[in-house]
């Protein structure tokens, strides 16, 4: 079954006269449960398509449709439902917000996600449990390791049971062990929960290690499609 | 998100920055605190001034005079109107024309004003004073059916007096109060004050000392003003009166029916020789002989009486009078009054409000991560919005409940300092202030209206944030 659809997605940005081409013409399909990444150099386009997939952003022209609704045509508060609902974001600086604990980021998006006030703490700790942090939920950001703020941060994009993560470069600040454990927990969820999972990476080797297929950008388009069994073979 | 939750969050955040909190939150209290002092006088000046009224039943109260005055007029010292008003046609007010009042509907009590300069003496010292008559009946009516002391006259034609409390200052006497240690002062004692409990004054003798024209007299002023003897023509009566009653302190503001120094009945005061140009209305030129009086005072039943009998007494060529005909100018002035002071306080509640738009824009520029955040997992611009507002929202409740309890203090502290001023000369404790729950809703609304106008542009200016930008923010 089609999640998404993309068919000549463009997105380009002006500053003046200057007219900065993001993405241009780019032509995907990806299925429910399937783990993608998209890899390319810096200024590639990757975090672009990633942010008009979650409803960050909107497309200059071409179509993204997410279960058959199409992005460039939503509401604003359409696109806010959207990302409510349908997909859950990690980042690479993890986007916490430092003043609030573990659990308090994520009840944050339970709220958002209109949970009752009795219903959030339960849930926002099974997710923290879930992610290895049970013993650390009262720890602001500042008191957690990197590899334990991007689990929250895990945790936070789960609270509202997306059809999406989005992974934004999710491991660009860890080490290479951290960022090993969150590439696992990412598998996991993709493998037995089967959340569809969108991996924005500049590392092609450990993208090829987790992923079906993936999207490789040049300049702003689609350079190449590797699938799995080619990428295993590379 | 429900309303509780963005409630919660608000506090969050607003606890988060403390003192900016702190001092955008004084602002609002300052505001407010300076709105409601300011118009709480304004209506504690007219509750004062309608109360003093209605103690003295004279919003029932009706003043006939020979001609109608208007007041205006003579307020505006045009001579030429005022030449005109005394040039109209006055109907004599007789015995004849006081039974015809008497017998209008509605009508429960009519009497003539009668009053004239007289000194007292009691206890040793002596004043000077008005004397005002009344009938016993006047006894049923309000302020003269609750007396400090003693009882209304028995009967019209009586040796009784009721003395003023205000009056007793003069005489040197202080009284003592049944609920208080009253002592005299160092400076009383020197000045030869007397502490007297009211109901030992009542069944006392006063010496009621009145002045009459002797005409006999006259020729003989000239000579010996020649001579240096100076003599004026006039006979003292000495006039031996039985203390019935004393009176209650009245409201310094607005008229009493009781303005004089001692009380006597009608008939009793009708004996006695006397001066009688002491009235306004005398002044005026409308008393013309002995027979006629200068005023009559009326009492009607309801205030709702009021309209007809006065359009009964002008049906009757007479001059008409009443407080009620002046209550819409009272209003309107205090109307004017509040306006002005409530401009004042407003003013202190715009610039505290001000001070709410540059928090709340500092806040954004702050919080443009944590904006991109929120819209990131899931907040619309709706409900970033509405945080914001919330935020401002909570801002301007607390100010103006702490701002309702400033404006509050301040007024006690103000009525305190007032109090300690006046008390000494012997005037009545007032409160200048008056909070009405119309004061205090309205103070709260106000607040919070201009804490939300305060809030638009930054709420607005959140709500629009991109969030693709404010994640890259740092």
């Amino acid at each position: 079954m089609k999640l998404i659809q993309i068919s000549n997605l463009s997105r380009i940005y002006q500053k003046g006269k200057i007219i900065i081409p993001a993405l241009q013409n780019i032509d995907l399909e990806i299925e429910a449960g399937q783990f993608v990444s998209i890899v390319g150099k810096s200024g590639s386009g990757k975090s672009t398509l990633l942010n008009l997939i979650g409803g960050l952003d909107r497309a200059t022209a071409g179509k993204i449709l997410f279960n058959g609704n199409d992005l460039h045509t939503m509401s604003r508060s359409g696109l806010a439902q959207h990302r409510k609902k349908s997909v859950g974001m990690i980042f690479q600086s993890f986007n916490l917000i430092q003043s609030r604990s573990a659990l308090e980021n994520v009840d944050l998006a339970l709220t958002f996600g209109g949970v009752p006030r009795n219903r959030r703490k339960a849930i926002a700790t099974g997710l923290l449990q879930k992610v290895g942090l049970g013993d650390r939920i009262n720890h602001l950001p500042d008191e957690l390791s990197g590899g334990e703020t991007q689990r929250v941060a895990i945790a936070r994009a789960l609270a509202n049971k997306p059809t999406v993560l989005l992974a934004d470069e999710p491991t660009g600040n860890l080490d290479s062990e951290t960022s090993k454990e969150i590439m696992e927990l990412l598998v996991d969820l993709n493998k037995n929960q089967g959340i569809t999972i969108i991996l924005v990476s500049h590392d092609q080797e450990s993208a090829r290690q987790v992923s079906d297929w993936i999207v490789k950008l040049k300049d702003g388009s689609v350079d190449e499609i590797i699938l799995r069994e080619e990428a295993q073979c590379v | 998100m429900r309303v509780s939750d963005m409630i919660l969050l608000a506090f969050a955040n607003l606890r988060r920055t403390k003192l900016r909190t702190f001092l955008t939150t004084l602002g609002v209290v300052i505001g407010i605190g300076a709105l409601t002092s300011m118009v709480s006088f304004g209506t504690g000046m007219q509750k004062n001034i309608t109360d003093a009224l209605a103690a003295n039943d004279l919003f029932t109260s009706i003043t006939v005079t020979p001609k109608e005055i208007n007041l205006h007029e003579i307020a505006s010292g045009n001579v030429a109107q005022m030449a005109n008003a005394l040039k109209q046609e006055s109907i004599p007010l007789t015995d004849s024309l006081l039974r015809e009042i008497r017998n209008i509907p509605g009508v429960k009590i009519a009497y003539p004003n009668l009053e004239f300069p007289a000194r007292a003496v009691l206890l040793g010292d002596s004043a000077t004073t008005r004397v005002q008559a009344m009938p016993a009946a006047m006894g049923t009516f309000k302020p003269f059916d609750d007396l400090l002391a003693g009882n209304f006259f028995t009967n019209d034609t009586a040796r009784q007096i009721i003395l003023r409390e205000e009056f007793l200052q003069r005489l040197k006497i202080r009284l003592q109060d049944n609920n208080s240690d009253a002592w005299l002062s160092k400076e009383d004692s020197v000045q030869g004050f007397k502490l007297v409990h009211p109901d030992s004054l009542i069944n006392k003798t006063l010496r009621l000392v009145s002045l009459s024209m002797n005409a006999s007299k006259i020729p003989g002023v000239i000579s010996n003003i020649i001579r240096n003897k100076p003599e004026m023509p006039f006979d003292e009566t000495i006039n031996e009166m039985k203390i019935v009653g004393i009176t209650r302190r009245t409201s310094e503001f607005g008229r009493n029916a009781f303005n004089g120094g001692v009380l006597i009945p009608i008939e009793t005061s009708q004996k006695i020789p006397q001066l009688s140009f002491s009235s306004v209305w005398d002044l005026l030129g409308s008393k013309n002989s002995g027979d006629e009086y200068g005023s009559i005072q009326v009492r009607v039943e309801n205030m709702q009486q009021i309209d007809p009998v006065a359009e009964h007494l002008r049906n009757m060529n007479v001059g008409v009078f009443s407080i009620i005909d002046q209550l819409d100018e009272i209003k309107r002035v205090f109307l004017i009054l509040n306006s002005l002071l409530g401009a004042v306080g407003a003013i202190a509640l715009i610039v505290a409000g001000l001070g709410i738009i540059n928090t709340m824009v500092m806040s954004i520029l702050e919080r443009q991560r944590e904006i991109g955040i929120m819209k990131a997992i899931g907040g619309s611009e709706k409900e970033i919005r509405m945080i914001f507002f919330t935020e401002v929202s909570v801002i301007g409740i607390i100010g103006a409940l702490f701002g309702l309890v400033l404006g509050w203090l301040v007024t006690q502290v103000a009525t305190v300092v007032v109090n300690t001023q006046i008390l000494p000369d012997g005037m009545e404790p007032v409160n200048l202030f008056y909070f009405p729950a119309w004061l205090i809703v309205g103070a709260i609304l106000f607040a919070i209206i201009i804490s939300l106008a305060a809030g638009l542009y930054p709420a607005a200016r959140a709500a629009r944030i991109d969030p693709v930008r404010a994640l890259r923010h740092d």
